[in-house]
């Protein structure tokens, strides 16, 4: 379940981010907009230039013909006030005559902050009066009080970044109280999806937000549960099957088995009949080591053998091995040599000795089928970084590279389900991998360095608890 | 030594297979085996043994009226003998069922003769032991009954780790046992680390029996593997 946390820590990233980017949109509106309004936002400074173009002459004042057409032509009237006399010196032509011509100190300091009869004012100081321009009335707001708290406004910034994370800090809490339910929801349809993937059984409670999601879910778990149910019992019976015909031909191979042994040891007869009846011997031996590998094999292969792991000394298991081929008087065209370092006396590994010790035999018995001639076997157990190594090689004929990349890598027929020509056949080899991946081992299959084949199988190795007397 | 006296041996054969009886049979006589009487179902089987007393039961798993596992249990009540099954059931569990319910062995089909006698042979020796348990080595003689060698008209005693460590050599003479397998013969279960004591042992023992404890004849280390007991006559 480590996904629902990455999916919080997705949501208030992306929530974050949001706030981020939509407080730098606003911003940036707002500097456009203001920089929009500049042209006409600066009344107080056109009331200033109004009153320095503002010139005495010998008629009285008089404005320059260029301000003049610009107050004109954005209805703009203006006066000015004379300093000596408080009354209206000079004025446009278009000034209301709701206009006063005369003013107080009260009126002045009135008009600076607000209006003239409704009209919006704005004032430049001339040389020896007070220009007023007047605009349109509803063209400007003013702000009839503009004065702060100093503290307020040194402490602006702050205020401004707490204001700011105050937001953001509601902003989460409404965003986290509302994703909890969904969240909430998320979390047994996440680990309904990782059971699913395990193929395991899922039945998630179909409430809550997303309980269209769990329907479906559990929809999917008992569809999968179904086929392997028929999966396996397709394998139950394909594993039955063979064990089946297995058994019914041990009856009557015992029969061949049987008398062809008689025969063979029957003295009196000729040498070349009891040649014959060797041979018989031989082959029928084939066979029960064929029914027995493809018993084992479609059990392994089917997970129907159970595997009965304990602790074990490998090299125990490995040794009895050997010591009973040896003990079986086998062809002395056949010999086995036991080159376990005399001072490794231990290597324990968790294994079924019953599945280790065939898959040893398998190996040994490998190397006999292909070396009719005769050879020598070297059987070997290593202990080495924690792991436990059986290796098992030949002096015999061997195989080339790409029959020994095809042993490794193509697939047998027993669990091939295409291209029925170039699977591979003899279950030896099949059996001891099998056996070596139910130990979550490795088997490794190569050149000898005697010139013929070997096989190193690799057991993770077991802390010997074993304490020398 | 002699073993004769177990071919005089009473067996019963129990098979549905008349072809493998007859089989199993004539392997049994060409070995010197002479008391045998076959049946074919349960009901057969138990009748004869009445009559009988069989001193060996081979007997296959699979029989038309019952199995031969509750046919073991059945002749066992009556008297205590060895049994063997001989089956085409070669699943694991079987054997151990087999074995659970007091079984000397299990073996299963197909098979060869010699694969046969090595078992029933086996069988009869270790529960059939001779009025005169005396074994006959190159250099001297192991008497198991007293738990001790005579060699040269002298008697040695036997320590208990010596008794169960030539009790298993013997047991498989003229075959190799394992190191590890005659360190469980001495000190049991988990027997691991104990491989040089069992050497010390080996020395003691060929000290008892050889004559040249030196250049032993009798027991032979067979380097890495195990040791072998060779017995005269065998």
């Amino acid at each position: 379940m480590k996904s629902v946390p990455k999916l919080i820590r997705r949501f208030v990233g992306i929530m974050l981010l949001a706030s981020v980017l939509l407080l730098i949109l606003n911003f940036a509106l707002l500097v456009i907009y203001t920089l929009h309004q500049a042209p006409n936002g600066s009344p107080w400074k056109t009331a200033q230039e109004a009153a320095d173009h503002l010139s005495k002459n010998e008629n009285g004042y008089a404005l320059d013909e260029e301000t003049a057409m610009e107050l004109q032509n954005a209805d703009i009237w203006a006066i000015l006030i004379e300093n000596a006399t408080m009354k209206v010196v000079w004025q446009t032509d278009n000034l209301p005559e709701t206009v006063p011509v005369t003013y107080t100190v009260s009126d002045i300091a009135s008009l600076t902050r607000g209006y003239i009869d409704g009209y919006p004012a704005f004032t430049g100081e001339a040389e020896n009066g007070l220009v007023v321009l007047g605009y349109p009335k509803d063209s400007f707001w003013k702000h009839m009080w503009p004065s702060w708290d100093y503290h307020f406004i040194a402490n602006l910034p702050k205020t401004v970044l707490s204001v700011l994370a105050i937001n953001i800090a509601l902003i989460f809490i409404i965003y986290v109280t509302a994703n909890s339910r969904l969240l909430k929801s998320v979390k047994p349809i996440v680990g309904g999806i990782q059971a699913l993937s395990k193929n395991e059984e899922v039945h998630i409670r179909e409430k809550g937000l997303l309980s269209e999601l769990a329907v479906n879910i559990n929809k999917t778990s008992d569809i999968l549960q179904t086929q392997s149910r028929q999966l396996r019992k397709r394998e139950t019976a394909r594993a039955n099957w063979i064990a089946g015909v297995s058994h019914d031909i041990r009856t009557p191979l015992s029969m061949v088995m049987g008398y062809a042994g008689q025969l063979e040891s029957d003295m009196r007869l000729s040498e070349s009949s009891r040649r014959k009846a060797a041979v018989i011997v031989r082959q029928s031996r084939r066979m029960r080591n064929l029914i027995n590998d493809l018993n084992l094999a479609s059990k392994l292969e089917y997970n129907m053998q159970p595997i009965k792991p304990e602790r074990q000394n490998l090299i125990a298991v490995v040794r009895q091995v050997v010591v009973d081929f040896i003990n079986m008087n086998m062809d002395e065209k056949y010999m086995i040599e036991w080159q376990t370092d005399e001072a490794l006396t231990s290597c324990t590994a968790n294994v079924d000795k019953d599945l280790m010790k065939r898959a040893v035999s398998n190996l040994i018995q490998n190397s006999m089928n292909h070396n009719g001639q005769g050879c020598h076997i070297f059987v070997r157990v290593i202990a080495e970084d924690n792991v436990c190594t059986v290796v098992v090689a030949d002096d015999g004929t061997g195989a080339t590279d790409e029959q020994i990349e095809e042993l490794n890598n193509t697939p047998h027929y027993m669990v091939c389900d295409e291209n029925t020509f170039e699977q591979r056949h003899g279950l030896g080899l099949l059996i001891v991998k099998q056996i070596i991946f139910a130990h979550s081992g490795k088997m490794l299959i190569k050149h000898s360095g005697y010139g013929g084949f070997e096989v190193d199988l690799s057991l993770p190795m077991q802390d010997s608890y074993w304490v020398n007397p | 030594m002699d073993y004769d006296y177990l071919k005089q041996k009473r067996i019963l054969l129990v098979d549905d297979g008349q072809e493998l009886l007859d089989m199993v049979v004539s392997i049994l006589n060409e070995e010197g085996f002479q008391n045998i009487k076959t049946a074919k179902t349960v009901r057969e089987a138990v009748a004869v043994s009445e009559t009988y007393q069989p001193e060996l039961a081979i007997l296959d798993v699979m029989l038309p009226d019952g199995n031969g596992f509750d046919l073991m249990e059945r002749l066992k009540k009556a008297a205590d003998y060895p049994v063997l099954f001989l089956t085409a059931r070669g699943e694991d569990d079987d054997k151990f069922r087999g074995f659970g319910l007091g079984a000397d062995d299990y073996m299963v089909k197909p098979f060869l003769p010699k694969e046969l006698l090595f078992r029933v042979n086996a069988i009869l020796r270790r529960s059939y032991k001779a009025e005169n348990p005396l074994v006959k080595l190159h250099d001297s003689e192991i008497d198991f009954a007293r738990a001790e060698v005579v060699r040269n008209g002298e008697h040695i005693s036997l320590t208990a780790k010596e008794y169960g460590i030539l009790a298993a050599l013997y047991r498989n003479a003229g075959r190799i046992v394992t190191i590890d397998a005659l360190c469980e013969a001495a000190w049991g279960d988990n027997p691991f680390g104990y491989e040089n004591s069992l050497m010390a042992h080996i020395r003691r023992i060929r000290e008892k029996i050889e004559a040249n404890p030196s250049r032993p004849v009798s027991l032979i280390t067979v380097k890495g593997l195990g040791y072998k007991l060779m017995v005269e006559g065998r």
